[in-house]
């Protein structure tokens, strides 16, 4: 007790010092070696499981910030007070140890690995758990994983990563979007990805942007959180783990959690890094006498030909004499940098964890670029024996100079490049930039003259408050706050437009701002020496309010001034929109276990959403499951081989509130006037029956430890129902309404996932391998059958969703050949009732029913864009001081409809084409696959949804390789280092694949409508070098 | 530590009590219950029909009217060839009705709530709905003479419950729905507002020059001179002089004009797509139509390049000398009623009702010389109008193929009088009389099961 005080008083005293430490830690000046020493200790430290010395492990006398490391040899050396000290060993990816010195000067420790340990502590919903208490579906990437990684955004570290997780890129512009499912597709249109919870808070996870046209899915709102300061991302997957965040867990929860400060010495680390991007690869297109050529035989093969429009191809004119491959114009190589500062350390009552980050990438089309200041301080204090708090707060800065790359309209960069005619030259005799020609934009033009920028600053903090009120019960309040400021600033200069002086701009100021406060108590008790009881009950509010301000403006007076102080004209009516949505929750937890052995679990919560109809308001989301670790009982404990063994089992059912925040009360929107005069229109028709969606998930899983924890296993099966699906269902347009949002059937989702890690060499030579697989089948079970028009709803231009078929199911006519000679058109087919009959050159239709008539009833299922499985592998190797992983990454059995694609092997608007073309049908007998090229074709062909597109999207990818090496300690320990490593890494190496866009990993779209590829931003091949120092 | 305690269940009870903070109203919209509650709410709701309609007819007006006729030429694929050339299909963008029926939605909610509003026979309340009625009526004469029959809807749509997937009503039945929106309206609109709303915003006038196409297109002649003569009567609407008509087209709001459709620089139409943008604008002036000018005809050079063998574009509604490449916003009014035409319509129905009374000769040779002698051409006798054009129907079809030109009257006026398989068939094969309508667009078959495409489509 005497001595407790006297520590008390050292670490008060320490405390006061606290800034002054700081700010040296900071300057990187820090060297906090032992004051007066009375005692050496020394020892050899090894690993547990191959007798190896380790180098670098950290030693640490506990209670104070006296330190040292490891050497090469595994030796240590360090002054103690007195044999009732006690010294704290870490290690990353081994568990702490600490023991006390006694009376021992030579002082051997063997260090156990932490990877396998399954006494390692998951997040959950409102805590901490055991891995090996689990009873819930839950997968845990680490931060070690990442940091083999150069990746910016938290939810690419989970592609390929964590099985049950299927991550695809929406755009590979620097900062750009992913799409995340966990489990499959479980909405319609309400939203299909994961709630975010940081640090125990849920975040905003939606993009604010709200321009730059369809590329608003190219921002990825999670790239405000630094990677770097992730300690462990945990996916919940079944709803056992998710119902405790109830209507907003259907998607399953992904939870951050980041670094925070550990008791002992402050560790400063620093790291640097550099490096190259570029694009995978390029595409074949036609060269200018090809295209020529082309246009020629699409003139010739009119319906009535006409002459043809000679200023497009003439090649002695000074706009169209070029022969410009205009991928080469715009990607480029790409620099990027970054720089990353951290310290963190503690005392007993007071832990902190500080770190600064600072990134500057280009990307690979010209003028793209992104740069981000992310700075992070997590903070904990003890208060008192009984108090705790703390807080965490980051702040992002986002600059983010964006291309317009994907999308229909000729403002589109990357259409812009594959499709603009090579003849047109790339400036004009006089220097000027050749610009708008015949519908086409000057893709280099458009990247750097034009504007598409977007700042953002975003804050995300929050406080806790967690005392003890009677032993074993404590209480713990949270106060969160998620703020995002968003000013985009878009501008088309008139160098780019055919009109003289004709210019536009944009401005939007995006305000969101998500408060919450969760109160909750907690018991944990043990009862008797086995039995182990724990609840949870608490309640939350949270709330989201939205604002933007925005103008449109045009008739610039110059393309210099691009504030809408200059514009000539404002534009737009919609000024300024606000809206609020808002929630009240109450939630609770009962676990009990019997020794270990028999795990039970239940949770429930009842969420209420201002979004619903006020009798539909609150929703129920319970969930319960079982655990039986059978390694625990007698009759396995014979079975020297396995270590640990638990079967588990979960239902429950969670729930989706994603629809608009005033749907189910209709709405009239206001702006919608007449000259100057006021007018409202209605715009949504109500529902007020309107309710949650609600998924019922069924969960078995597996896990297994074998051969003294060298291998483990996990193993799930799971079945998921989404029912009441909220959807905008099409109606007649007749009614003045184009969809009413009604909450209809079901949705099934199916699936095994199965993940295995060994450790195959252990010795000085260690190899680890990770490998995870899944498989996801989805399946629209229900829906009504007054909303089905022909047996199936139409789901935008590609998709239908259709009783027994999957979401992403691609309809339209089925693409077989082309005629060889007019004869061969045996039947006569014509083209609609009275359409004209195929000829030579046409395309083959599929005549579904066999009519001669090619015409709506022809269409069917031609591709679906799930996957049949997904994962991926990594395996990590380590020699002395080198390590290297190689992590590869697969997709097989989904479809892509590459409208890219459709777009370049079209002439109609003078598209360039793909070399694909130089096989086309050019005179009767020619066998191809490519029909005649034909200007406004009578067939309109081009305008079908055909399988012509659709392409296979398996893919294997070398996705990231990372060497490292560190320089043994004794080489920099003179210079005040303690730690120092090199590293290469490089992603996007190779990508095997049929896929005949630049890369099969693209969605153009979210949600729906899966599995399109409208030209997004190409992904790169990256290689960065870095250094990183520890202090 | 036990106050700290004490404080924060306070805290948390007080929050839990709490249920209302879930009620959110919208905050820059209304709620559907939320509108219609005042007189300034039913204006703006009346505003948003006519903000629907500028929509629905800012291309459409072109498509519809002048698309399938013979006074356009075009290399234009899509909507602008596919008419031409008589080979419609269900996936043109002028064979939809979207538009069409969200101004109609629009003004059915108009119709409903606006009585409520004013609670009784308020004048204001009266021409407000008059308006609606008068728009709902345009909206649909415009349906029957696009599609023939099509879905008759005259209720709102506000709950999931209502009949939403409704069949096509006979073209007759729905233009009796016309004449009695528009018989209201010819008595409940104001007679005038004074200033600019007299011609963008439909007057009583309005309503009877509308009334009056529709009995014309019935053939329902002695009706359609009575509400002509009312128009013709009406001290609001005369004839400008031929030094000033370019100007009903560039500048709008002339007194000719009955009822136009107002745009500006941000409520913008396709005028500029439809006739004079760069050299690739949808029309440009057909042969037939350039040839079919009468000697002196001082119409001609405002109308078109004169001095061009084959002109790129119409200059009617911009100007004489108008630059195609010019980066002014297409903004001018587009031009639906004038009493032009309502005094050629009027003379059209005299010359149907020769047969009944021979002084209907005088009666339609006199309006038609009246707009004749203002292009500085000579009045017509009947013989003359025999030899030029075979008869005085015919001379007065050709009168107003040039002085309505690209207005959206053509296609309508050789329908209406029977001429469209004998004027289009030469030149695109049009022969079925079935073909007359559009299809109806294939998106809005796939959501009604219980609408059938039009015969000829099938």
């Amino acid at each position: 007790m005497e001595r407790k005080k006297q520590e008390g008083t050292l670490r008060s005293g320490k405390l006061g010092k606290f800034p002054t430490l700081l700010l040296l830690m900071i300057l990187g000046l820090l060297t906090l070696h032992g004051n007066a020493q009375s005692l050496s200790v020394s020892g050899t430290i090894t690993d547990g499981d191959s007798g190896e010395p380790l180098v670098g492990v950290t030693v640490i006398l506990k209670g104070t910030f006296r330190g040292v490391t490891s050497d090469i040899d595994g030796r240590y050396s360090i002054e103690v007070d007195g044999p009732s000290d006690t010294l704290t060993f870490s290690y990353i990816g081994y568990a702490p140890q600490d023991v006390l010195v006694g009376n021992q000067t030579e002082l051997d420790v063997s260090m156990k690995s932490a990877v396998n340990e399954l006494n390692e502590l998951v997040v959950v919903g409102y805590g901490e758990q055991k891995k090996k208490n689990l009873t819930g579906s839950v997968v845990s990437v680490g931060g070690e994983a990442i940091a083999q990684t150069n990746i910016q955004d938290p939810i690419s570290v989970l592609q390929g990563r964590a099985a049950g997780v299927q991550v695809v890129s929406n755009s590979g512009a620097p900062g750009g979007g992913m799409s995340i499912q966990v489990r499959g597709s479980s909405s319609l249109n309400a939203g299909n990805g994961p709630l975010y919870v940081v640090d125990g808070v849920p975040i905003e996870s939606s993009t604010m942007s709200s321009l730059n046209g369809t590329e608003n899915f190219g921002l990825n709102p999670l790239a405000d959180i630094n990677p770097k300061d992730i300690a462990s991302i945990e996916v919940l997957k079944d709803a056992a783990s998710t119902a405790i965040y109830g209507s907003r867990a259907a998607n399953g929860v992904v939870m951050i959690t980041t670094k925070r400060g550990q008791e002992g010495k402050a560790q400063l680390n620093v790291e640097f890094s550099t490096g190259v991007s570029e694009v995978t690869r390029t595409l074949d297109v036609l060269n200018a006498s090809q295209y020529r050529q082309v246009i020629l035989d699409a003139y010739a093969n009119m319906a009535n030909p006409v002459e043809p429009t000679w200023a497009l191809i003439d090649s002695l004119s000074p706009r169209n004499n070029g022969d410009v491959d205009w991928q080469n114009e715009v990607y480029h190589k790409a620099r990027q940098h970054q720089i990353d500062v951290s310290v963190r350390g503690g005392s007993k009552n007071m832990k902190y964890a500080w770190s600064s980050s600072y990134l500057d990438q280009d990307g690979i089309i010209l003028n793209s670029n992104y740069k981000r200041i992310t700075s992070r301080l997590n903070v904990d204090f003890n208060m008192s024996e009984h108090v705790r708090a703390g807080q965490s707060i980051s702040f992002t800065h986002g600059i983010n100079n964006r291309i317009n790359a994907a999308g229909s309209g000729n403002l589109s960069v990357v259409r812009e490049l594959l499709i603009r005619p090579p003849t047109y030259s790339m400036y004009l005799p006089d220097g000027s930039l050749n610009g708008y020609q015949f519908g086409k934009r000057n893709p280099v033009g458009l990247a750097e003259l034009a504007t598409h920028l977007n700042t953002s600053n975003r804050i995300i903090g929050n406080q806790y408050l967690e005392f003890d009120i009677v032993e074993d019960l404590k209480f713990r309040s949270n106060l969160n706050l998620d703020v995002i400021t968003m000013d985009e600033d878009e501008f088309v200069p008139s160098t780019l437009d055919y009109r003289e002086g004709y210019n536009t701009g944009s401005v939007r100021a995006t305000n969101n701002i998500t408060w919450g406060n969760e109160n909750y108590f907690s018991f944990q008790k043990t009862f008797g020496g086995s039995h182990n009881l724990g609840a949870i009950a608490g309640m939350s509010f949270q709330k989201w309010s939205y604002r933007r301000t925005g103008l449109d403006g045009m008739y610039f007076s110059s393309d210099k001034i691009r504030t809408l102080n200059g514009a000539g004209t404002i534009s737009n009516q919609e000024v300024n929109v606000a809206s609020a949505h808002s929630m009240l929750s109450y939630f609770g937890r009962v676990s009990y276990d019997y020794k270990g052995k028999y795990l039970f679990e239940a949770n429930m919560r009842a969420d209420g959403s201002s979004r619903f109809g006020k009798d539909q308001r609150f929703g129920y989301f319970p969930s319960a499951s079982v655990g039986w670790r059978f390694s625990e009982e007698a009759v396995f404990s014979g079975l020297s081989f396995l270590d640990d063994a638990k079967l588990r089992f979960s239902a429950g059912q969670t729930g989706n509130e994603a629809i608009g925040n005033y749907t189910s009360q209709g709405e009239f929107v206001v702006g919608t006037n007449y000259l100057d005069y006021s007018g409202a229109a209605p715009s949504v028709m109500p529902n007020s029956g309107l309710t949650w969606e609600t998924t019922t998930q069924y969960d078995a899983g597996l896990d297994l430890s074998l051969l003294r924890n060298r291998v483990i296993l996990n193993a799930d099966v799971y079945l998921k129902v989404t029912d009441d699906l909220l959807y905008n269902v099409p109606i007649p347009r007749t009614t003045g309404f184009s969809y009413i949002t009604q909450n209809i059937g079901s949705i099934e989702n199916k699936g095994v996932e199965f993940f295995v890690s060994t450790k195959n060499l252990v010795n000085e030579f260690k190899w680890n391998t990770s490998f995870n697989i899944s498989t996801n089948k989805n399946k629209v079970k229900d829906l009504p059958d007054e909303l089905l028009t022909n047996g199936y709803i139409q789901n935008g231009s590609f998709h239908i969703l259709q009783e027994g078929m999957p979401i992403g199911t691609f309809y339209g006519w089925k693409f077989e050949g082309v005629y060889s000679r007019d004869e061969d058109n045996v039947n006569g087919v014509t083209n609609g009732a009275l359409g004209p009959v195929y000829q030579g050159g046409d395309p083959i239709w599929d005549d579904l029913n066999g009519d001669h008539i090619i015409d709506e009833d022809d269409r069917q299922v031609i591709g679906n864009a799930q996957a049949d499985f997904f994962g991926g592998i990594t395996n990590d190797f380590s020699y002395k001081n080198f390590t290297l992983s190689v992590f590869f990454q697969f997709t097989y059995g989904n479809e892509i409809y590459s409208e890219i694609n459709h777009q370049r092997n079209s002439v109609v608007r003078y598209n360039n084409l793909s070399t694909a073309a130089l096989n086309r049908w050019r005179e009767q007998g020619d066998v191809t696959d490519f029909p005649r090229p034909v200007f406004d074709d009578p067939l309109q062909s081009d305008s079908r949804v055909q399988s012509r597109w659709i392409e296979d999207g398996s893919y294997i990818k070398l996705k990231n390789v990372n060497l490292s090496y560190s320089v043994p300690s004794v080489l920099i320990n003179r210079v005040g280092l303690s730690t120092m490593t090199a590293y290469v890494n490089a992603t996007n190496l190779v990508t095997w694949t049929k896929y005949t866009g630049y890369d099969p990993d693209v969605n153009s779209h979210s949600g729906l409508r899966m599995g399109i590829d409208e030209g997004s931003y190409p992904q790169s091949r990256t290689v960065i070098v870095g250094l990183k120092f520890g202090f | 530590m036990k106050k700290l305690i004490q404080i924060y269940l306070g805290v948390l009870t007080l929050t839990m009590v709490s249920c209302e903070i879930l009620d959110e109203e919208p905050v820059s919209s209304f709620s559907a219950q939320g509108f219609y509650q005042t007189a300034s709410d039913a204006q703006a709701g009346v505003y948003g029909i006519y903000d629907g309609l500028q929509s629905t007819l800012s291309r459409n007006f072109a498509f519809w009217g002048e698309g399938r006729g013979d006074a356009v030429n075009t290399s234009h694929s899509g909507d602008p060839l596919a008419l031409m050339q008589n080979n419609l299909n269900t996936t043109l963008n002028s064979a939809s009705w979207n538009t069409l029926y969200e101004t109609i939605s629009r003004a059915n909610y108009a119709i409903k709530y606006v009585p409520q509003v004013f609670n009784g026979e308020s004048e204001n309340g009266q021409q407000l709905l008059g308006q609606a009625r008068a728009l709902r009526a345009l909206c649909y004469f415009y349906a029957v003479r696009v599609w023939g029959d099509v879905p008759l809807v005259t209720e709102p749509y506000e709950s999931i419950d209502q009949d939403i997937f409704i069949e096509k009503t006979d073209r007759e039945l729905v233009l009796d729905q016309v004449v009695e929106d528009l018989l209201f309206a010819s008595e409940n609109c104001r007679a005038t507002f004074g200033g600019e709303r007299d011609r963008i915003l439909f007057t009583q006038g309005g309503a009877d020059a509308l009334l009056t196409h529709v009995y014309m297109w019935r053939h329902e002649y002695a009706l359609a001179i009575e509400t002509a003569d009312r128009v013709l009567n009406n001290s609001l609407y005369s004839l400008v002089t031929i030094s000033e008509w370019s100007s009903i087209f560039t500048t709008g709001l002339s007194r000719e004009t009955i009822f136009e459709i107002g745009y500006n620089e941000t409520q913008t139409n396709f005028l500029r797509v439809l006739y004079a943008l760069g050299s690739d604008s949808d029309y440009f002036p057909s042969e037939d139509f350039m040839d079919s000018f009468e000697e002196g005809d001082e119409r001609q050079t405002l109308i078109y390049d004169v001095t061009l063998e084959q002109p790129r574009q119409i200059w009617k509604f911009f100007g004489k000398g108008f630059s195609d490449e010019s980066a002014d916003p297409s903004q001018n009014n587009i031009v639906l009623l004038r009493l032009a035409d309502i005094m050629l319509l009027k003379a059209e129905a005299h010359a149907n009702l020769i047969e009944t009374d021979a002084s209907n000769v005088d009666e339609a040779l006199s309006l038609l010389n009246t707009i004749r002698t203002r292009a500085g051409l000579d009045e017509l006798t009947q013989s003359d109008a025999e030899t030029l054009y075979g008869d005085i129907e015919s001379a007065i079809l050709h009168e107003r193929s040039i002085e309505l030109s690209y207005e959206g009257h053509r296609w309508f006026d050789l329908v209406r009088n029977n001429k469209a398989v004998e004027v289009m068939g030469p030149l695109n094969g049009l022969s079925d009389e079935l073909n007359l309508v559009w299809p109806i667009h294939q998106d809005a078959i796939n959501r009604n099961p219980n609408l059938l495409q039009n015969d000829f489509y099938r």
